[in-house]
């Protein structure tokens, strides 16, 4: 497989976007989903079946398409059989994939969270934007606020410019950079010697540092005409957004990729990205940046 | 029942009393000079004790402090019972999660931290136990092998965490590795000393199967309390958070299960500040723990059991007669040299770059308060001598003291070469 074409390719433009496809009861609805962002970013689609190709699927899936306005000449359609997360991710990057759309379940069963459902896997493993639907309905999903992780990672620009390239995209109103300050640390280091005082200077200094750092980010981007506000949340990475996403209504959370590989032990003792996956709060885009 | 007569309640009373007020002054004079809380209350404790106290008027010494009677029983429950919520509060700080997060290189950090300074100790002691004075004959040099390398490979987590937090190197990558590491060698640090402690309870293995029984029981418990026992609390505690008051509710339940959980493992015979250091992981790793919450914790367990503990060392040791230079510098070299060099290689295998490593190195090296609880248990279990003791105090204040301006130096180094 030659992947030196995915090495450093910028996480945007979406030149090619993929859908799985699973033909279950929102499988239309999500390939209408996909067909709208698939316009309005001007990329190209691409249809990925894992399993056997029969007749009955084939005249599902033109009918499927068909209703939601898919012209075949203008996707590709692949169909492949073998492991679900393996086969897809391997068919996103044989084909330059930069988005690949998912169905997803806020929730999963206990046990299915943990052995690790397919579209989590491969939102764990994948080497190229995920974006997971929790809701595709029939009625066109609104992309209007958008709530972005703004966390001190070197990958954080490529993400909130990314977000931006989106935002423009599907004409969303309001973007909300969120950084999470995990203070949990400062209690055990304040507990014997330190005065109120000396206390709440310590955790307001750490908080304009990450203000500052957030505003040196955005400063490198170009917002355009797209309202941005920050915003710095105390929790520890990954849950404080997810809970704020949630509570905020918004319409689609955006986080960095996974730094390292994910695995069971990072279930259970919860970090990061896995508290999103845990229980979606919304739409949510991982951006793969690709640094 | 035995209760307390009038003039034991009164004893009991003034002396704590006067363990908390002097340890707040020498805490306060410390801190100008930058010193560790936990030295000042040493200090006292010295002061208060034979050493010093006890030498000067033994009779107000022997009246404050009695060796007879109901009020040492009393003492020593208050003082168990500190040790059970310091080592509470010391695992709810410890996030295995963040371990995780950090990858490799805090992996192979904590990993070679431990490794190393464990067995420089255990081949020292095992080949050189004269030294210690130790011998089969006088005491099991087995035991003591396994407790040396213990106490030279644990790390101090809140003293770590205060030095980066000074230094405002507590979230550059760095101080997360030495965050992370800390926290790696803190569980599995405890868990050993959790396991030699048991061994040395001949009731649980006075059986062919004690030792297996042991491990099984240590790796069960703890496999338990961080996966379900972490979930279902995690779980109950938003319910608790909101229904029950706030935050008394929280507070209780949490030292409730602390305690139950110290009780269940001193129940099986492995000693109860591993159940309470593995229920402060439980609940301090939750998400749904309010910071307020954690902060009252804190400040109760740190500025009223904390000196009661520390002091109450000075009081059962005399410093002076126990100090022995030879030991004292053994110790010291070899905690310095195993401890820095462990992380150091394991940093530099991690991937990073000679002075941050030496940087990581000289920051795990600091024991601290950590390491004083583990000697005074060792003590306490008949593992180890006084003077050795003495020696592991020593060794932990100069390895704190030291640790903040060494980390410093060899950040400034690396800023430099840049």
């Amino acid at each position: 497989m030659d992947l030196s074409k995915l090495k450093k390719r910028p996480s945007y433009p979406f030149e090619t976007i993929a859908v799985a496809v699973s033909f279950s009861s929102r499988c239309k609805f999500l390939l209408a989903e996909a067909k709208r962002i698939c316009d309005a970013c001007d990329s190209s689609l691409l249809l990925l079946h894992v399993g056997e190709k029969t007749s009955e699927k084939e005249s599902n899936l033109d009918e499927m398409m068909d209703s939601v306005g898919i012209n075949p000449k203008h996707c590709r359609i692949i169909w492949m059989e073998g492991e679900p997360v393996d086969t897809i991710l391997r068919l996103c990057k044989l084909n330059i994939v930069d988005l690949l759309i998912l169905g997803a379940l806020e929730k999963e069963n206990f046990l299915k969270f943990y052995i690790g459902s397919i579209a989590r896997s491969i939102s764990r493993k994948a080497k190229c934007s995920v974006l997971l639907l929790t809701s595709p309905n029939g009625v066109p999903q609104v992309f209007r606020k958008f709530v972005v992780n703004g966390v001190e990672n070197p990958k954080t620009i490529h993400t909130i410019n990314t977000s931006l390239y989106l935002a423009k995209k599907l004409r969303a109103k309001e973007i909300i950079i969120a950084n999470e300050l995990d203070l949990s640390g400062v209690a055990m280091t304040m507990a014997d010697q330190s005065t109120a005082p000396e206390s709440k200077e310590i955790i307001k200094g750490i908080t304009e540092k990450s203000e500052l750092n957030l505003q040196q980010v955005l400063e490198q981007c170009d917002t355009g005409n797209i309202k941005i506000s920050d915003k710095i949340l105390k929790g520890k990475q990954g849950y404080a957004i997810s809970k704020y996403a949630k509570d905020k209504k918004v319409d689609l959370l955006i986080v960095n990729s996974p730094d390292t590989n994910l695995n069971l032990f990072d279930r259970i003792f919860a970090h990061d990205i896995e508290y999103v996956l845990a229980d979606l709060p919304c739409n949510v885009l991982i951006v793969h940046s690709r640094v | 029942m035995i209760k307390l007569a009038h003039g034991e309640l009164i004893v009991l009373l003034l002396s704590i009393s006067a363990m908390l007020i002097i340890s707040r002054i020498f805490a306060e004079l410390g801190k100008k000079l930058k010193l560790p809380v936990v030295m000042g209350e040493l200090i006292v404790g010295i002061i208060l004790g034979p050493t010093i106290f006890g030498m000067i008027y033994p009779e107000t010494f022997n009246y404050m402090f009695p060796r007879t009677g109901n009020v040492p029983i009393a003492m020593d429950g208050i003082f168990s019972l500190s040790v059970i919520m310091l080592l509470f509060v010391a695992g709810m700080e410890v996030q295995l999660s963040l371990v995780l997060k950090q990858g490799k290189v805090a992996v192979y950090t904590s990993l070679f931290s431990m490794v190393i300074p464990f067995f420089t100790g255990f081949a020292v002691a095992w080949f050189f136990p004269e030294i210690f004075s130790i011998s089969d004959e006088h005491g099991p040099k087995l035991l003591f092998s396994l407790f040396f390398g213990t106490a030279l490979s644990i790390s101090a987590l809140p003293v770590i965490a205060r030095i980066l937090m000074d230094m405002n190197i507590f979230k550059t990558n760095v101080g997360m590795v030495i965050i992370a590491s800390a926290m790696f060698n803190d569980l599995i640090g405890w868990l050993i000393f959790s396991f030699i402690l048991s061994l040395t309870n001949t009731s649980s293995h006075n059986d062919g199967f004690g030792l297996w029984y042991t491990i099984a029981y240590i790796l069960g418990f703890g496999l338990f309390m961080l996966t379900i026992g972490k979930k279902i609390i995690d779980k109950t505690l938003p319910w608790m958070q909101t229904k029950l008051s706030w935050p008394g509710g929280v507070l209780s339940i949490s030292l409730g299960i602390c305690l139950l959980s110290a009780a269940f493992t001193e129940s099986i015979h492995i000693h109860a500040i591993l159940g309470a250091f593995i229920a402060g992981i439980a609940i301090g790793d939750s998400v749904h723990l309010r910071e307020q919450a954690r902060e009252i914790i804190h400040q109760f367990v740190t500025n009223f059991f904390a000196p009661l503990f520390f002091v109450s060392i000075g009081l059962k040791v005399n410093f002076i007669e126990n100090f022995d230079p030879m030991i004292v510098a053994i110790v010291l070299v070899l905690a310095f040299v195993g401890k820095v060099l462990g992380a150091f290689i394991g940093a530099r295998i991690g991937g990073m770059n000679k002075n941050q490593a030496l940087a990581v190195g000289f920051g795990m090296n600091a024991r601290g308060a950590m390491e004083i609880i583990l000697g005074t248990l060792a003590l306490n279990a008949g593992l180890i001598s006084k003077p050795i003791f003495v020696a592991l105090v020593i060794m932990a204040l100069v390895t704190s003291i030291t640790s903040g301006p060494l980390i410093k130096r060899f950040l400034d180094r690396n800023m430099e070469s840049k």
